[in-house]
């Protein structure tokens, strides 16, 4: 519990508090601020979902009842478009390329972007790169025709599996392992940690090591709670989160690598693409780009073109 | 300490006559607003967030409805006439039959009280006329009525499911076991009583017979089914892939709404006991091809509207009880009450015997003056840290508070079936709780086989879905 | 359905029950639509599930001041049918006391929760509005997951979104429910309290709720048998 006179911060989160990386860092930064900060702050994670889930945390975060979020980052599209960037289809290598473009002024200058809404994006976690599951294989993007996957709520995501021919279904996260399981439906996209955390592996024909996308993190705050700080308070907790960032995203790979090789472990089937089969998955995919690049500001696609280019 | 004066202050409101629903939702209100920063502004925000945010609660409405559909429609004469058919002939046995209807009904419907008036009505009735004492009818009724939260589909499944982000398919498999082995030991017990006092038996009306009551309660039945495929699968088999698991059809949530449908066209247009086809005074029931117009007009019929606004009213009296329990959910969340809880019980070193006593006394303790959902709500979200850190699977967890819910719902002074029983017998209440008493022995000691034999609800969702995926 | 009385009460009555019936079919349609979209044709009605979670809410929210009315709400009686009935009204006053705290104190909050949606202000103050705070962000662009804009409702582009285009329903629409239904329950609750202060009524919860619609069925079971 906090003391009296420390400045409570409420970081509400979704997944567990050791095991998915974000409850990792999450639960580091809790750590490091409560020990550094001890008598000027006071940090207090509320994992699983038990204050806030998602969709509501941003709202009660404008509201001044939260103070930290980390929400993937197809939930800050609500408050400004350019967000779907990191939902287009094969827009990034690997996370290397991701990391390079949030790091680069682009990056940085999205973390800006929703000041007059009342968010300031502090930092970027990076969870990983997605991959495909179903209940049959899937080899080249044909396969996936008339499968249905479940998708979160995001308009790219919907085309994305419309360009596959899939069909793109919308159900409550806690259904979805019993959905697959009984075959409601066929399959899903997820990270790594994800499938294995999860199990959804164990209710798929296999996994398809496609890294067709992204799911990151955006930790952000109340524009108006950060200004609030004094100075060298604001000063203290920015530093610690950016190194907590950087020792924990550096993390990040080794953990979705672990859990990949955990799935394989636990009799789970990975299959990989070649080439000329990865290039079908892109091709396919791609018209997806043009439907979205208006919202995404052509100038932000070329950037991450020229950091895939580089690397 | 202050969470004394919380509870302190809805058990007050509760037993001066306010309404459950506000008792918690104006205590958790007022102790918000002194105790801590939040607005006024965010705690109408958590009203609205009941609905949004647990979208798994969405299958409340439907299985009511359903049920609704079903109580209106005369599918409980249909399957109790099925169930004197094969068990009447018992000694005891037209008891023996009340208990088995109740077990089929059950299986169509989601609450109990509505299991007691769809069964009892008529069974009660029935006992009385062929020489039970009512006592007797009223007391096998009112328990075996229970049997609808614990044999799925179950409301109050789906509610533990919602508070606790538990799988609702995988607690309804869990509670057909424990459905079943209590049912059973129902039956016993009465057909023991029934030697013991020589009470009436029925006569043995033939395979005719039962096949014939069969036909007729089929279409009521078949629901069963359509849930059970429908949410599960079911095994085919194909001379290229052998033996095979057909793929499942819907979510929980939708088998309710698939149910809520189905009921309604068996009750209008099979047996026609409601809707534009029913008989209307001198009219005689008519087919679909003599009111063909009845295709349009049933969608307004005053019988659909009717059984609508029924599902509806009951809908919102328990949700909004729900929805101001997740209120006082957010207050203890938000004030960290499990996370202090449960290391308190583990630091004074209690294993998980002593946490499910524990855990069985705070809900019959609570099932006394409380309503089993909104009991629930609060409740669940408080243990289930704990239960999780104990190693207690949380699907065991849930069957064992909806146990205690049953038990809950038959002792006085707030016990809904006892209400609804003393209503169905015409007695009064306190003649209801002696007359159940024998039978609620028998519900004690499978509480007690329940918590401590936990493969009775985890064996056929491990069999069928694997092992529950713990989150810490 | 009991709204088939004559005069204004009687088309509220059967207002509020034909908006709680017709709730529940559209979810209950809604929801039926999507699996049969997926079942038969593959496809999914993707804002389907969102739909019927408001239509819900909305069911709910609005049906608790019809429940005041009708005297549905569930509660623990059994103290009060101990008592005398001067006692048992002194009891039925204090816990009327409690329904009107309740209802004036979310009015205010669900007010300013929805307002910010609606680019109103919120009122000021903790527990009272003493006020409006002008210098609370409008959060009107904040926009549903998946039910997308419909055409009726573009004019609220103009008036509170300064002109941009929503994609999707804005939040101010479904949170609507919110102040709408907090001022219905104040308004039952002050017309229970009127009850009760007259003897008309003697307490706020279900005691015979069960028995009436037993009664109900009873009445219903000897229509069909006559
Ligand atoms: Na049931
Ligand atoms: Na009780």
């Amino acid at each position: 519990a906090c003391d009296t006179g420390e400045i409570v911060v409420k970081f509400a989160h979704v997944t567990n508090t050791d095991k998915h990386p974000k409850g990792i860092a999450a639960s580091l930064l809790e750590q490091r601020v409560n020990d550094e900060m001890n008598g000027t702050m006071c940090l207090e994670v509320y994992p699983n979902s038990t204050l806030y889930n998602d969709n509501k945390v941003l709202e009660a975060m404008l509201q001044g009842d939260v103070q930290l979020a980390a929400p993937s980052l197809s939930k800050f599209e609500k408050f400004t478009k350019q967000f779907r960037l990191f939902d287009l289809p094969f827009m990034f290598k690997n996370i290397e390329a991701v990391d390079a473009f949030q790091g680069s002024a682009d990056g940085q200058d999205m973390l800006d972007s929703m000041q007059r809404r009342g968010l300031q994006g502090l930092a970027f976690w990076h969870n990983g790169m997605k991959q495909m599951s179903a209940n049959k294989p899937l080899i080249a993007p044909t396969d996936a025709n008339g499968l249905k996957f479940r998708v979160q709520s995001s308009d790219v995501l919907v085309a994305q599996m419309e360009a596959i021919g899939g069909s793109p279904q919308k159900m409550a996260f806690s259904e979805v392992y019993g959905a697959l399981q009984q075959g409601v439906v066929d399959g899903q996209e997820n990270t790594w940690s994800n499938i294995y955390g999860k199990k959804f592996f164990e209710v798929q024909d296999g996994v398809t090591e496609t890294n067709h996308g992204i799911i990151d993190y955006l930790v952000v705050t109340n524009v108006d709670w950060l200004e609030s700080l004094d100075a060298p308070v604001r000063e203290q907790f920015l530093t610690i989160l950016g190194e907590v960032t950087e020792s924990r995203n550096k993390e990040a790979f080794a953990v979705n690598e672990a859990a990949k090789a955990a799935i394989v472990s636990a009799g789970g089937t990975i299959r990989q693409l070649d080439a000329t089969q990865r290039q079908q998955w892109v091709d396919t995919m791609m018209p997806v780009w043009d439907t979205f690049s208006g919202d995404v500001g052509q100038d932000k696609i070329d950037a991450a073109q020229a950091i895939n280019a580089g690397l | 300490m202050e969470v004394v004066l919380l509870f302190a202050m809805v058990i007050g409101m509760m037993l001066i006559g306010v309404p459950i629903a506000i008792s918690l939702g104006l205590s958790s209100t007022l102790f918000l607003l002194v105790y801590s920063d939040s607005s006024l502004a965010s705690v109408a925000g958590t009203l609205f967030e009941a609905f949004e945010g647990h979208f798994t609660l969405l299958a409340i409405p439907f299985f009511i409805l359903a049920s609704t559909f079903m109580s209106t429609g005369g599918v409980a004469q249909r399957i109790i006439r099925f169930s004197i058919a094969c068990v009447g002939h018992f000694q005891g046995g037209l008891a023996i039959a009340g208990v088995f209807a109740c077990m089929m009904f059950a299986a169509l419907s989601g609450s109990s009280p509505a299991t007691v008036v769809a069964i009892g009505s008529i069974v009660i009735a029935a006992m009385t006329q062929a020489g039970y004492t009512k006592e007797f009818a009223a007391g096998v009724i009112c328990n075996a009525g229970t049997l609808g939260i614990l044999i799925p589909p179950s409301i109050v499944m789906v509610v533990y499911a919602a508070s606790v982000d538990v799988s609702v398919g995988r607690m309804f498999l869990a509670g057909i076991i424990p459905g079943l082995l209590a049912g059973l030991m129902l039956m016993v017990t009465i057909y023991v009583i029934a030697r013991f006092k020589n009470m009436p038996k029925g006569e043995w009306a033939g395979w005719r017979e039962v096949g014939s009551s069969f036909r007729e309660a089929f279409w009521g039945l078949f629901l069963i089914v359509i849930i059970m495929v429908g949410i599960y699968g079911y095994p085919w088999y194909s001379s290229e892939l052998g033996l095979y698991k057909e793929k499942a059809i819907f979510t929980p949530t939708e088998a309710a709404a698939v149910a809520s449908v189905y009921a309604f066209l068996v009750a209008t247009f099979v047996y026609r006991d409601m809707g534009p086809l029913a008989a209307n005074g001198e009219r005689p029931r008519r087919n679909v091809l003599q009111a063909p117009l009845a295709l349009l007009s049933v969608w307004v019929h005053e019988d659909t509207k009717r059984a609508l606004f029924d599902a509806g009213k009951l809908t919102v009296t328990l949700m909004f009880v729900i929805a101001n329990a997740l209120i006082l959910k957010h207050v203890l969340t938000d004030e960290q009450i499990p996370q202090s809880i449960a290391n308190a019980m583990l630091s004074a070193g209690f294993g998980p015997v002593v946490f499910l006593i524990v855990v069985n006394v705070i809900l019959l303790i609570g099932g006394q003056f409380m309503e089993p959902s909104g009991l629930l709500v609060i409740v669940a979200p408080l243990v289930f840290p704990i239960a999780i850190e104990l190693g207690i699977d949380p699907i065991h967890l849930g069957i064992i508070m909806v146990v205690n819910m049953e038990i809950g719902m038959i002792t006085p002074p707030v016990g809904l079936n006892l209400f609804v029983t003393s209503g169905v017998a015409g007695m009064p209440m306190m003649a209801v709780v002696r007359a159940a008493l024998p039978f609620l022995a028998v519900l004690f000691v499978f509480l007690i086989m329940v918590t401590y034999i936990p493969w009775l609800s985890t064996m056929i969702p491990n069999a069928l879905m694997g092992p529950e995926v713990i989150i810490k | 359905m009991s709204g088939a009385g004559s005069g204004p009460s009687g088309i509220i009555n059967s207002i509020e029950e034909n908006v709680i019936a017709g709730l529940l079919g559209l979810m209950t349609l809604i929801t039926f639509a999507n699996v049969i979209a997926r079942f038969a044709f593959n496809s999914n009605i993707l804002w389907a599930l969102e739909l019927t979670v408001f239509l819900f809410a909305w069911l709910v929210l609005l049906g608790a001041s019809y429940a005041v009315k009708t005297h549905a709400h569930l509660g623990v009686d059994a103290i009060l049918n101990m008592l005398p009935p001067a006692p048992r009204r002194m009891m039925a006053l204090a816990s009327v006391g409690c329904c009107l705290a309740f209802s004036l104190l979310l009015l205010k909050g669900a007010y300013d929760y929805w307002a910010v949606f609606a680019d109103l202000p919120p009122t000021s103050g903790r527990w009272f509005p003493t006020g409006f705070d002008l210098k609370a962000r409008s959060q009107s662009f904040y926009e549903v997951q998946d039910v997308p804009m419909v055409a009726g409702l573009r004019w609220l582009e103009g008036l509170i979104n300064y002109g941009d285009a929503y994609e999707k329903l804005p939040k101010v629409v479904p949170y609507l429910v919110l102040p709408i239904s907090m001022l219905l329950l104040l308004l039952r609750f002050v017309q229970a309290a009127r009850q009760i202060w007259r003897g008309e009524l003697d307490r706020m919860v279900a005691s015979h709720e069960v028995e009436d619609e037993l009664e109900a069925m009873r009445a219903q079971h000897n229509e069909e048998r006559d």
